[in-house]
């Protein structure tokens, strides 16, 4: 078979399921709530942490810049926050489509069918992708207007680093819900995971402020080089040059990520099939 | 010449699944690997054309062996050939010449449209959109969908999610179909209307492979079946052939007031009966029902009541019936298909 016919038969099938779980998303009315109402929500409260913590008269906010390098606390929240929640909701959804396909007994269903299988799980991926990108560009409307939240750096350049970022979250994306496939569980894990990234990645605060080892941890993890290159640029307009090592951790990240996510799905794969578990809930 | 007319062929298939006993919450006690041989080294041919019956009881292993051969579970060793190809060397193409209903109503999506369930499956099995749209519209007016197409499938009734999931089975034209339990679950009607979709599929040319627990309903449907029983295959032929083995034989089948303890081996004892089997009424008050074979009734029915009431017993009731594949399997298990 040719390897571009390969490509169609395999962008095919990710649009097939792409446009089947949107039309599902849309049939759960809470979509409302995860797409417009809690992305907007969830900020509010670190928001007006902060400005109670900054005093009336932002007399602590010098403080802040020491560590952060910028007074603007309501954008370095919400870059922060904007990040975490987007993972968050890669994680549970593509967790949630490997678990709840695999309780609706959908799951075996779509395997019966001569496809690649990752194919599928990627389509699910570029859904998410989706829906993620109207969830983000409702929140930076909404903070531009409550908050007066605007980029001031190069957007192209953001808009690199948010590329690799996707790569290395989509990649423990996949990773993840080969994981689900295998517990039979998505939630607990879900809040392990988004557990650490919320501590570890300097959502709301300057990793400055954390212990030594709690900092070693960190620079384990791609989201916190998402998070401060993010903020570097967007915020305090950072060339190329100042986040050359961003990129290149981000880099080295997704590739690792992928790299694991396939192999994982396919040792998952191989194991279901040995052990039946594909129908189970 | 074999590959070109069985649609099936199995040899020697096995599955053994690992269980390990878990103690508390989260403890699993070590050294307690339990192995379990869901399938144990079964041989089966199925010639294209025809509708092969796999019958046995609940746990005798029929999902297993359809799972093996629809590529969802790796065979522990043994092989199977679909279509000519091998189920774990060529599993693409297995999977491209069969038609599967798992548990039917589980394999669609309840929150998605009939018709848009068989326009995703089209797409997964990259038929090309104009000739998906037709081969749609045309099986949703075969299997009587047509008028509730664009409905969402949890309003659809059992029956019809069945359907659907048929629908799902037959969208690829597969020249073979694996049917697991295809009739659980529906009412009589339904479940009638649905043997006749398989006849029909068989006058179509399809080869048919189904599993069931009905004796009735593999006797109806199948020209020949496997009787499926704790992971082996204790007897296959056609319906009648089955039925024959038995000989010239009769079934006396008899209700009985209280527990009978002993009365079967008692009844064993009588000359002319050549087995007995026992198991609770299922309208409950406390009777029993024995299922007698006897090469002869006309002899054997006086002294089998006599033992009866001798051992205190009342009859209920009884009557003298042909036997059915209910009977050859009592027969060839010594006990019931129901327990
Ligand atoms: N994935 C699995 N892991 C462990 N054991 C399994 C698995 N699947 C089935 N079994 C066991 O294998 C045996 C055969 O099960 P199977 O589902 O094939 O039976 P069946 O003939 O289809 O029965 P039923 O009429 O209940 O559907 C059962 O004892 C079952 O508990
Ligand atoms: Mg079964």
């Amino acid at each position: 078979m040719g390897i571009l016919k390969r490509v169609r038969d395999g962008l095919g099938i990710m649009l097939a399921v792409a446009v089947k779980e949107l039309i599902q998303f849309r049939r759960y009315p809470s979509w409302v709530i995860a797409v417009f109402i809690w992305p907007l929500l969830f900020p509010i409260m670190s928001v007006f942490s902060a400005r109670a913590l900054a005093g009336p008269e932002g007399q602590a906010l010098h403080a802040f810049a020491a560590l952060s390098g910028t007074t603007d606390y309501t954008g370095y929240i919400i870059v922060g926050l904007v990040m975490w929640m987007w993972l968050n909701m890669t994680l549970w959804t593509l967790g949630s489509f490997m678990r709840s396909e695999q309780m609706r007994g959908t799951l075996e269903a779509t395997w019966l069918c001569p496809v690649s299988r990752l194919g599928v799980l990627l389509g699910a991926t570029c859904s998410q992708l989706l829906i993620s990108m109207v969830n983000l560009t409702v929140s930076l409307i909404a903070f531009r207007y409550i908050w007066g939240f605007r980029i001031v750096g190069n957007l192209g350049l953001t808009a690199l680093l948010f590329i690799l970022s996707a790569a290395a979250v989509y990649g423990l994306g996949i990773a993840f819900a080969s994981l689900v496939m295998w517990v039979k569980e998505a939630n607990a894990m879900v809040f392990l995971v988004r557990g650490l990234f919320m501590v570890f990645c300097g959502m709301t605060y300057p990793l400055a402020v954390l212990p030594g080892w709690m900092r070693i941890v960190s620079r384990g993890l791609p989201l916190t080089y998402s998070i401060d290159g993010i903020r570097t640029v967007a915020l305090a307009g950072a060339g190329l040059a100042d986040v050359m090592g961003h990129i290149a951790a981000l880099a080295a990240f997704a590739v690792v990520t992928l790299v694991a996510g396939f192999v994982a799905f396919r040792w998952t794969e191989r194991r279901v099939l040995r052990t039946g578990a594909l129908g189970h809930h | 010449m074999n590959e070109r007319q069985d649609a099936v062929v199995v040899v020697g298939l096995r599955k053994v699944f690992e269980r390990r006993a878990r103690r508390g919450l989260l403890r699993r006690a070590q050294g307690e690997v339990k192995t379990l041989s869901a399938v144990d080294g079964i041989d089966f041919l199925v010639k294209r054309g025809e509708i092969f019956g796999l019958l046995g009881p609940n746990g005798a292993g029929k999902t297993t062996t359809i799972k093996m051969l629809c590529t969802l579970l790796s065979p522990t060793s043994g092989t199977a050939r679909v279509a000519g190809h091998d189920v774990v060397r060529e599993a693409a193409k297995v999977r491209s010449s069969l038609g599967t209903v798992l548990t039917g109503e589980r394999s669609v999506y309840w929150k998605l449209t009939g018709r848009e369930n068989l326009r995703y499956y089209a797409a997964l099995y990259r038929i090309p959109r104009r000739k998906a749209r037709e081969r749609i519209a045309e099986l949703l007016e075969r299997l009587e969908l047509a008028g509730r197409a664009d409905e969402l499938v949890e309003k659809y009734s059992s029956g019809m999610k069945q359907r659907l999931a048929l629908a799902r089975a037959l969208l690829p034209s597969p020249p073979i179909l694996l049917l697991d339990e295809p009739t659980v679950g529906l009412d009589p009607q339904a479940a009638r209307n649905l043997r006749q979709t398989i006849f029909d599929l068989k006058a179509g040319g399809k080869t048919v492979l189904l599993t069931t627990h009905y004796m009735a309903e593999a006797d109806e449907l199948c020209d020949r079946i496997a009787i499926i029983d704790q992971g082996r295959i204790i007897a296959l032929d056609s319906p009648a052939a089955l039925k024959e083995g038995l000989g010239a034989k009769e079934v006396v089948r008899l209700e009985i007031q209280g527990e009978p303890n002993g009365l079967g081996d008692a009844l064993r004892a009588l000359a002319l009966v050549e087995s007995v089997a026992v198991r609770p009424s299922v309208n409950g008050a406390g009777t029993c029902e024995l299922q007698v074979i006897t090469s002869n009734s006309r002899r054997s029915i006086g002294p089998i009541i006599e033992s009866v009431r001798a051992a205190g017993h009342e009859v209920v009731h009884f009557q003298v019936v042909q036997p059915t594949l209910e009977d050859v399997f009592i027969r060839l298990t010594g006990k019931s298909l129901r327990d």
